[in-house]
């Protein structure tokens, strides 16, 4: 049995937490869910609605806010009882604190930022990047069970998770929580990303640049956007000219995406807005100039006018 | 004489000049208790600038003639008629009486001149900083000022009122009027700006010959930059005292002239309150101005037009360091720091894309028994597609003058933006790598094409012993390029230069020695040679997200939009990467062009069968 460790915040599921759960599913074993906090009752009747065998609540006061001290503890009592082969979550901020932690309390293996993994013997080998991603080690976890996984956000996509038929049944699990003594003090969450538009999280992107022309030509990229599902965004120009606001500038002085598709609509592809846009995984690029630098670092790329090629996409995407 | 006159003279002598040296005390304690840090490292320079800008007045001048002249005849005067007050006093004093010897009737004569100089300039000065009020001296005319300005015109008045015979009684009266005001003059001196009659001399003389000197920290001794008011070191603490307010440091910062709250004049006047009203433990960042730390692009504009030899910026990155070493650096460094840290360079980039460029360019590594230069690339030559077409068209022109050359097999980030910026542990761990590198290939002579590698490498990395022959492309191409005649006036183009290029290396000639040899006639805008008007991108700005105020490189490219000329060039790839951000901002019509770029360009249609002829291979 593999239990999957979710994560909620105020009451709202990290929707991270949607992909070990695939990956849970996609190993053909049963899968629990367990999710800690406090009133996470509308939380386990979410997840419920995933084809897994049952949702685990622990309720109580001292983990109303993440600490480490007191995840730890409930998780060793859910993996006591439960006895899984395999524990996964993803590998979000929270992850980092508590799941090495959780790994060495119980003196267990883990490999931490795996994206995949693939049938070994009569177990599993997980992959995970190396290098910046140059490389992919297989790895092999050895050592009494449970073994811990966390992966990367983004290594599953969301819509591959098999829903149940029914909903399945939400346990509340009682843990001892009282002397326990809890070192961390939880303070007011911040937002690392200080914008109102939150670029980093999108998994599509249409990105403007000068190419667009004029302000008015903003909304054919906006079209396509939308036909998309993909969040609008520029490069510095667009942004200093006043056509778009500043949230949703890309480069060196805007944020740094990293989504699933990037495509870029007349940018020529100064290194300031490369290096905000180059981790994503497959870049598409439309420009005019055939030697415009984007085409560099393009998987994709059409040397041609936007102005045709954008609403005939429009018009593919929508019929 | 009379004895009592003598004894009443020898009172008020005393009580004005214990006046002045209470005053002056107060200030030379605060000299004294701060960190030294004076040098005269460079006697030659010192001496020259010593003579240039006290003696000749060249900085007051340079700007503003005509302001410039009023105040070298006060200078002058002051100057002239300093053995005159001397022996005034001495008589006053009952030391010696010199005032009758036929030697002082002709020095006076001699000083008449003087005297109507000093009034024609002070009146004229009066004037401006009364009727006419330029902005940079400060919303309220000054009280003091004015008083001052009457006090040498009543001093100049009282002298020549001498050379009439008067009637004793009148005559005694003159001589009292005179000796008073010059003692009150003296007496108000310590308490205000005209305390630079005083220290300037000193402050110019120990200037840094070179431009935001700011010597590596010592971390053995657990320097960590300027953290509060009594960390100002003693050439900074004389440099508060000095400031003349006369905004020529304001009126030149590209920061304060778009609207920045950063104004280089009230961080010295900050600094000054700060350490008369017994702030020592103040932090600097809560006495300045918010955010304006941060604001700074490290042009050097404010340093270099100050008169009074103020040096600003190892005051501004001092205290970037004091922050720095407390994680307190402005958020869009964060992942500058972290691409240097992990990559080496500042775009976060993996060192294949120059792999890739050094292959494609045909470069081969480095051989001191092979080659002359060695050509650093940097961390836009090495990535950025744009200057690599720079790079390639200074290989053309370097291979079709038979100039042999190479490339380090590795290379870091030269640790500019980290210098600037004042992350002092960062760019040491980068300057001690790379000038290990330069060793082991044994380079002496390098090129770049870029004015910040120019700096830190041969200049900044000799503090660590490096000393390198570095030469930046436009220089080295104007000199290979001497013999080859020139072409026919063609079109004209405008040129900015790079701060780091006109005002830090003052190679303003070079690139346009280069432009008339292949016929382009340049159109000079406004600010340029060596005071340029910065593009926006020093000291790590190029990655600052949002700029309080008008966007500098849009300033910068309106200006020399301004000129009419259908062409920029540029000289520095973060210029050109700032600029063409503001070209394609303002989607103005006008060409960009790198000037390595453009000099190949013109060369190669000139004589098109040349064997560096050939399309540009992107």
């Amino acid at each position: 049995m593999i239990l999957v460790i979710a994560e909620q915040r105020d009451g709202k599921l990290n929707r991270a937490s949607w992909e070990p759960i695939i990956a849970a599913q996609q190993t053909g074993d049963p899968v629990k869910v367990v999710v800690l906090g406090q009133g996470i009752g509308p939380v386990a009747a979410e997840l419920a609605t995933a084809a897994v065998t049952e949702v685990i609540t622990v309720e109580d006061a001292t983990l109303a806010s993440y600490t480490a001290d007191a995840c730890v503890h409930a998780l060793v009592a859910v993996i006591a009882a439960e006895q899984p082969s395999l524990v996964f979550a993803s590998h979000t901020y929270q992850a980092r604190d508590f799941a090495t932690k959780l790994a060495a309390r119980l003196d267990r293996a883990i490999v931490t930022d795996a994206v995949a993994s693939k049938p070994h013997g009569s177990g599993l080998a997980f992959a995970r990047p190396m290098f910046q991603a140059k490389l992919y080690a297989d790895v092999v976890l050895q050592g009494p069970e449970p073994h811990f996984v966390s992966y990367q956000v983004g290594s599953f996509r969301v819509d591959a998770l098999q829903k149940g038929t029914a909903p399945a049944p939400v346990r509340a699990m009682a843990v001892d929580m009282s002397g326990l003594a809890i070192r961390q003090k939880p303070e007011a969450p911040f937002r690392e990303a200080k914008q109102a538009v939150d670029l980093t999280q999108a998994e599509r992107i249409v990105s403007v640049g000068r190419g667009i022309k004029t302000p008015e030509n903003i909304d054919i990229a906006r079209q396509l956007a939308e036909a998309m599902h993909a969040e609008l965004s520029a490069s510095r120009p667009i942004c200093d000219a006043g056509w778009l606001p500043f949230e949703r500038q890309v480069g060196s002085s805007g944020q740094t995406v990293a989504p699933k598709l990037y495509l870029a609509l007349g940018i020529s592809g100064a290194i300031q807005h490369v290096v905000g846009m180059k981790g994503a995984r497959t870049i598409v690029a439309i420009n005019k100039d055939a030697d415009a630098p984007i085409f560099e670092i393009a998987d994709y790329g059409i040397a041609g006018d936007l102005f045709e090629i954008a609403p005939a996409m429009i018009e593919a995407l929508k019929g | 004489m009379a004895t009592w006159e003598i004894w009443l003279f020898r009172l008020v002598f005393v009580a004005f000049v214990g006046w002045f040296l209470a005053q002056m005390a107060t200030r030379y304690t605060l000299f004294m208790a701060a960190k030294d840090n004076l040098s005269l490292e460079d006697l030659p320079a010192r001496v020259g600038r010593f003579v240039r800008e006290v003696v000749f007045q060249s900085k007051v001048i340079a700007a503003k003639p005509l302001v410039g002249l009023g105040h070298l005849a006060v200078f002058w005067g002051f100057v002239a008629f300093g053995l005159y007050t001397m022996v005034e006093f001495l008589h006053g004093l009952g030391i010696v009486d010199l005032t009758e010897a036929r030697l002082f009737h002709y020095y006076k004569l001699l000083l008449v001149p003087f005297a109507l100089a000093v009034l024609v300039g002070i009146t004229g000065l009066a004037i401006r900083r009364g009727i006419l009020r330029p902005k940079a001296l400060g919303d309220h005319v000054s009280k003091e000022s004015i008083l001052i300005a009457f006090f040498i015109m009543t001093l100049m008045l009282t002298f020549l009122w001498t050379l009439r015979g008067l009637p004793h009684g009148l005559e005694r009266a003159n001589w009292w009027v005179h000796m008073v005001v010059l003692l009150t003059f003296m007496g108000l001196i310590p308490n205000s700006k005209h305390l630079h009659l005083v220290l300037s001399p000193l402050t110019v003389f120990l200037k840094s010959p070179v431009l935001a000197n700011l010597p590596n920290l010592d971390f053995e001794k657990e320097e960590v930059g300027l953290e509060a008011v009594k960390d100002l070191p003693r050439k900074q603490v004389l440099d508060a005292f000095t400031c003349v307010e006369c905004g020529r440091c304001q009126e030149n910062c590209p920061a304060f002239g778009t609207g920045k709250p950063l104004n280089p004049k009230r961080v010295i006047l900050q600094n000054e309150q700060a350490l008369l009203g017994g702030k020592a433990d103040q932090k600097l960042v809560e006495l300045y101005d918010e955010g304006i730390l941060w604001q700074c692009t490290t042009c050097g504009a404010c340093e270099n037009q100050c008169p009074v030899g103020i040096e600003h910026l190892p005051v501004i990155i001092g205290a970037r360091r004091g922050l720095v070493s407390n994680g307190e650096a402005a958020d869009y460094l964060g992942p500058v720091y972290n691409n240097l840290e992990r990559r080496g360079n500042i775009w976060g980039l993996l060192y294949d894309q120059r792999e890739k460029f050094v292959k494609s360019a045909g470069l081969e590594v480095f051989d001191a028994a092979k080659h002359e230069y060695l050509v650093w690339l940097g961390c836009a030559g090495a990535f950025e597609a744009d200057f690599q077409k720079s790079l390639r068209a200074l290989f053309d022109i370097l291979r079709s003058k038979g100039v042999t050359f190479g490339v380090l097999a590795k290379e870091r980030c030269t640790g500019d933006i980290a210098k600037r910026s004042g992350n002092e542990y960062m760019f040491q761990e980068l300057a001690t790598q790379n000038i290990e590198e330069f060793k082991n290939a044994k380079a002496t002579k390098i090129i770049t094409s870029c004015p910040h590698c120019l700096k830190t490498i041969g200049l900044d990395y000799q503090a660590f012993g490096f000393h390198a022959d570095v030469v930046h492309s436009s220089v080295l191409v104007a000199r290979l390029l001497a013999d080859t005649p020139a072409q026919s006036a063609g079109e004209t183009v405008t040129f900015h230069d790079p701060c780091y290029l006109g005002r830090y290396a003052t190679h303003d000639e070079e690139p346009r020695a280069l432009l008339a040899r292949v016929g382009a006639t340049v159109i000079e805008p406004v600010r340029n040679r060596q005071n340029p008007f910065c593009c926006g991108a020093g000291g790590g700005l190029l990655f600052e997200e949002h700029e309080p105020g008008k966007r500098i490189s849009q300033e910068r490219f309106e200006q020399l939009q301004a000129t009419g000329a259908g062409k920029i060039v540029m000289a520095c790839p973060f210029c050109s990467i700032m600029l063409k951000g503001a070209q394609a901002s303002a989607n103005a019509p006008v060409e960009m062009v790198d000037l390595m770029t453009y000099v190949d360009g013109k060369l190669k249609a000139r004589s098109p069968g040349s064997p560096g002829a050939r399309a540009d291979v992107m």
